[in-house]
């Protein structure tokens, strides 16, 4: 026995209010929306297969924009120089262009994907898939400034085996 | 609440808890809303993750560590709260429906103990806890559990003896 029975008896005499009503419909809600949430697993390891190609076209595509923007602003003085050439010297025009400084190829990554039998042919071939990356430069030797573009590449190449 | 273990339906399972669960969250909340919404988000919780009923003291632990969450989350905003609130009302209120003078002394001396005490008695008293399971959701041993129990009772008995 204790000394705190009469006080504990009273104690459960005291009776919580009552929760509000709505109070199961909300939980009743939330427990439904549970069952109504998909459990995709696959949708995600999709969709970042696609994004690495779409990004791998878009940085190509940008890079030839670049490229193609680079040449045309290469263009562009030789082709004015006629309305110029009689305000500055002909030696100065030819100083002011960018010239092809260098070319890298950088192989980051090389997969052997094995021996493959190429459609219509009967010699097995190794194919071998290489990611790179290509940085072209260009320099003005007159200024210092210069033009670097790099982009990614994908090259597969395919080595006929010959048996012995 | 014997048979809550083998009832299959939450909403039996809940209406027999909501009372007590409710008057365990309110007391880190000012308001039933706040004390009701952090009951649902326990209950939806532990029920989602096939927790067995009869685990009642991980049940507690869930509503006790939503709320604590709640507090320090929401830190600003209880600050404020407790600035607007402390010149009407310097203690968090229990939700009981009283119903008589006593009562209403009761629940003053109620607010009147120390929060570790005052946990301890609204879990045995209320929610029909064993000391083990109290232990359980507070993470302290079962000794400790019941010397605040003691410790609350001896704190009530005192401050209600004049009108006892």
């Amino acid at each position: 026995m204790n000394d705190f029975s009469e006080l504990e008896d009273q104690l459960r005499k005291l009776r919580p209010a009552r929760p509000s009503a709505d109070l199961v419909t909300r939980i009743e809600r939330a427990l439904a929306e549970e069952t109504s949430t998909p459990t995709a697993a696959v949708l995600p390891r999709e969709r970042r297969f696609h994004f690495n190609w779409f990004s791998l076209g878009l940085g190509l595509a940008a890079a030839a924009a670049l490229v193609l923007f680079a040449f045309l602003r290469l263009q562009q003085p030789v082709k004015t120089t006629p309305s110029v050439a009689s305000t500055s010297p002909a030696p100065a025009i030819s100083n002011d262009q960018l010239v092809p400084a260098g070319l890298t190829q950088v192989v980051y990554h090389t997969r052997d994907e094995g021996l493959h039998f190429p459609s219509g042919s009967n010699q097995p071939m190794r194919r071998v898939r290489s990611h790179t990356r290509e940085t072209l430069q260009w320099r003005n030797p007159k200024t210092g400034a210069t033009l670097r573009i790099s982009y990614p590449q994908e090259q597969v190449s395919l080595t006929p085996i010959s048996g012995q | 609440m014997q048979n809550v273990a083998t009832d299959e339906n939450w909403k039996t399972c809940f209406s027999q808890l909501a009372p007590g669960l409710v008057l365990f969250a309110r007391q880190w909340t000012r308001s039933a809303a706040d004390a009701e919404d952090i009951v649902q988000e326990a209950f939806v919780k532990f029920w989602r993750r096939h927790h067995d009923i009869a685990n009642r003291g991980l049940l507690y632990a869930t509503v006790r560590s939503i709320a604590l969450d709640l507090i320090r989350r929401d830190s600003r905003r209880a600050r404020r709260e407790a600035t607007a609130l402390s010149d009407v009302d310097p203690t968090v209120q229990p939700a009981f429906d009283i119903e008589d003078d006593s009562q209403r002394a009761l629940v003053a001396a109620l607010d009147l103990l120390p929060e570790e005490q005052r946990e301890v008695l609204v879990m045995k008293i209320w929610n029909e806890l064993t000391f083990a399971e109290i232990a359980s959701a507070l993470e302290i041993s079962q000794n400790t559990a019941a010397s605040r129990y003691r410790y609350a009772l001896a704190a009530l008995k005192k401050n209600l003896s004049p009108a006892l």
